[in-house]
């Protein structure tokens, strides 16, 4: 028809003429106008398979029912999703789905969020009538994180296809023929790639199993927070799945400007640092625990009240796990007392990207753009040196450390360094060297316990959430203490930096995250404009720090 | 006066006479029924504890976890219990079972006997017959930790 728009194809979807961009598939189109089709083996981040023919449709163009996800939509086309025929060939195609799966739902870790399960339920028959007996085929282990339950699998092959496309290390394939088909590893050669987790998630069945969540929780009990991982700074778009308040575990979220639908094994299950029974989860002066919380902050409120107006030589350490409020705070105190600001990144790991051009970073933590934009400085690069020379010259009267560091993986600069201050205050994730000569310790939070904001290695402003938030509950309540991922509860370095303020007379009270945010956007030219609220849920690039062709430009 | 027409009138008290006022002939009545009953010997009550009542088909009492021909518990952890639990009182912890005909057992199995309101959802529920509602009523504990139980309690039952 050429009425219709440059690019722009009409055809009809259950009747009504509908218009979509040329190209798209059946599938792809209908989703857009609201309709949704079932579909086992099309995945938007793989290429077109149309093996499992559970997304049969009827068109005006051929008698038989056509598979959506990769028939193309074209000038003319009428499309019936619901017709009788597109329903009995679909219920057909179920019944035959079902007729070697063990349907053993109630041990399955998939159930819940199992595709099979959902359109069984949609499509499927009430009863069986296979009498025959069903096929075995091997329950067995992949890889280092991966077992695989054979007879649940449908053959999809979106495993096969990820490991070819988009990890390019090719480790899987469907052995066997016919109804015995079922997916496996060449001899000898496990999946172990540093994607390998995501095959977990694709597989649209409980074939696939991650080892580490296997029989951890069932998938609606999990409560779901969406955020950014820490792992590294490319600051992969998850879901952390907690249960009664403990980590169960992470799921990539899409977002097509950072991690498509994917995530790293190091960050898929680099969360256990949170819950180690190893960490700091009290404050204390010394080697003595201190009463409450709100003591310690106020004790830190009067080293840095002692130290207002510069009269002394104070220097900051920070660490690029902090969120971008808290490196605001950090900004606040280190103005306010003229302190020298630096800080030491931890070890860096391998940069790599992959043949979908999935990247990892190199660079293992979230924030050091963030803080770096926050504070304005070098923070990380030449003020680290400056920092270290001051505090091995000696004389520095106070010094305050934030080392959140997961694992306590902390640079060895830093805790060589710290050590020769006269007051000595760490906020730390772990013991170390850097804590146990300091005279007030107090519990950093972890990834899953802040509430703010990152930057990633794109400049990408992104939302970073706790479940229990620990910052805006605990403002809300003084004193009470907020119940966090890990238990004894954390109250996060926005709280305490706030409070120290408040006890400074430089703040007047306490703010949420959003709050601290807000100041931040009236004070910082590359968060101008900016709030929590207006940062969409894929987050935003930052004014002045994205680079050139990422994203849509800042809203500035 | 209401202002239904089939209203049964309002009874006024009526005034007591001098015997009413003492009561002893009402009480003398009252002594006469009971004694009547002693007499006829037909009370509904039990001797409890030493008598009990055979419970009614259906009855819902204590749990049990049941047993395979093995003799291992039925159950696989599958939380279908747990989620339907209006009183959200079971609590599982699953592990691999050690057995190769079976890939999920439950490591605890706890049910706080305290919360449970007895509806038998969770043996509704439960896709192995793994958990049932027993007769079983009348297990008086000294202590609340005592009424929450665990699996060895929950297979003895
Ligand atoms: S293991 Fe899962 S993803 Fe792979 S082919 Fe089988 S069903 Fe599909
Ligand atoms: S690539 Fe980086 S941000 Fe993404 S999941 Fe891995 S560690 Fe996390
Ligand atoms: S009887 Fe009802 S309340 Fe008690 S455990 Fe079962 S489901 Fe829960
Ligand atoms: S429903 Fe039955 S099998 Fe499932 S966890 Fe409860 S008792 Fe066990
Ligand atoms: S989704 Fe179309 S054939 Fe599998």
């Amino acid at each position: 028809m050429s009425d219709s728009g440059a690019g722009m194809v009409s055809w009809v979807l259950n009747g009504d003429p509908v218009e979509s961009p040329a190209g798209m598939t059946i599938l792809e189109a209908a989703k857009a106008h609201g309709a949704e089709l079932p579909h086992f083996c099309y995945h938007p981040g793989l290429s077109i398979a149309g093996n499992c023919r559970i997304c049969l449709v009827e068109t005006n163009r051929s008698p038989k029912p056509a598979i959506s996800c990769s028939e193309r939509i074209s000038d003319g086309l009428e499309v019936q999703t619901h017709s009788e025929k597109a329903v009995e060939a679909r219920e057909g195609v179920m019944e035959f789905q079902l007729i070697n799966h063990p349907l053993d739902c109630p041990v399955c870790d998939k159930a819940g969020e199992c595709t099979l399960q959902d359109y069984s339920f949609d499509h499927g028959p009430d009863e069986s009538r296979f009498v025959e007996k069903k096929n075995i085929r091997h329950t067995k282990d992949l890889g280092p994180t991966i077992k695989i339950w054979g007879n649940r699998c449908i053959v999809c092959t979106r495993c096969i296809r990820f490991c070819d496309e988009i990890s390019g290390t090719g480790e899987l394939c469907v052995v066997a023929r016919g109804d015995r088909s079922v997916v496996d590893v060449f001899p000898g050669i496990p999946i172990d790639n540093p994607l390998a987790g995501n095959v977990v998630d694709i597989c649209p069945v409980g074939a696939l199993i991650s080892k580490d969540f296997m029989f951890q929780s069932r998938v609606w009990n999990n409560e779901h927070t969406e955020t950014v991982c820490g792992g590294c700074a490319r600051g992969c778009n998850v879901t952390v799945e907690t249960n009664e308040g403990f980590v169960k575990r992470l799921m990539p979220r899409e977002n097509t400007d950072v991690n498509d639908w994917w995530m790293c094994d190091f960050g898929r299950y680099g969360w256990r640092y949170a819950h180690d029974d190893r960490r700091v989860s009290v404050p204390r002066r010394g080697a003595e625990a201190v009463e409450t919380e709100l003591e310690a902050h106020r004790d830190l409120g009067e080293l840095v009240r002692g130290a207002w107006g510069g009269s002394k030589k104070v220097a900051i350490v920070v660490d690029p796990f902090l969120t971008c409020e808290e490196a605001h705070l950090v900004g606040r105190v280190a103005a306010g007392t003229g302190a020298t600001v630096g800080g030491w990144l931890p070890p860096s790991g391998d940069e790599l990207t992959f043949p979908g051009k999935f990247k990892i970073s190199g660079e293992k933590c979230p924030n050091r753009r963030g803080v770096e934009a926050v504070l304005g400085q070098e923070v990380f690069g030449s003020q680290a040196k400056a920092v270290e020379s001051m505090l091995n010259s000696g004389g520095v009267d106070l010094v305050i450390v934030f080392a959140g560091f997961p694992n306590a993986d902390c640079p060895d600069a830093l805790a060589s360094a710290v050590g020769k201050a006269t007051a000595r205050v760490a906020f730390t994730l772990f013991d170390g060297a850097w804590s146990e000569a300091a005279d007030l310790v107090l519990p950093s939070a972890s990834v899953f316990e802040k509430e703010g904001t990152y930057v990633n290695e794109d400049g990408r402003l992104q939302r970073v959430r706790s479940k229990d938030r620990p910052g805006d509950a605990q403002l809300a309540q003084p004193g009470l203490h907020s119940a966090s991922i890990s238990s004894p509860w954390v109250t996060s370095e926005l709280v305490a930096l706030q409070r120290a303020l408040v006890h400074v007379g430089d703040a007047e009270r306490s703010l949420s995250a959003a709050g601290v945010f807000r100041q931040l956007a009236d004070s910082n030219e590359h968060f101008k404009g900016q709030s929590h609220r207006g940062i969409p849920a894929t987050g935003v690039p930052l004014g002045g720090l994205a680079p050139a062709g990422v994203g849509e430009g800042s809203e500035s | 006066m209401g202002h239904d027409a089939h209203a049964e009138p309002e009874k006024k008290p009526g005034k007591l006479g001098l015997l009413g006022k003492a009561y002893l002939p009402a009480i003398a009545q009252g002594l006469l029924h009971t004694l009547g009953h002693i007499v006829k010997w037909d009370h509904n009550t039990l001797n409890y504890p030493d008598e009990k009542r055979a419970p009614f088909p259906g009855y819902r009492g204590e749990h049990r976890l049941t047993r395979d021909e093995q003799g291992r518990e039925k159950c696989v952890a599958c939380f279908m219990c747990s989620t339907v639990c209006p009183a959200h009182c079971i609590e599982i912890v699953a592990e691999e079972a050690p057995w190769p005909d079976r890939e999920k057992r439950p490591k605890i199995f706890n049910i706080d006997m305290m919360r449970c309101i007895y509806c038998g959802m969770c043996e509704w529920a439960c896709p192995c017959e793994a958990i049932e509602l027993t007769e079983v009523f009348n297990i008086p504990v000294r202590t609340r930790a005592e009424k929450i139980y665990d699996k060895e309690r929950l297979l003895s039952n």
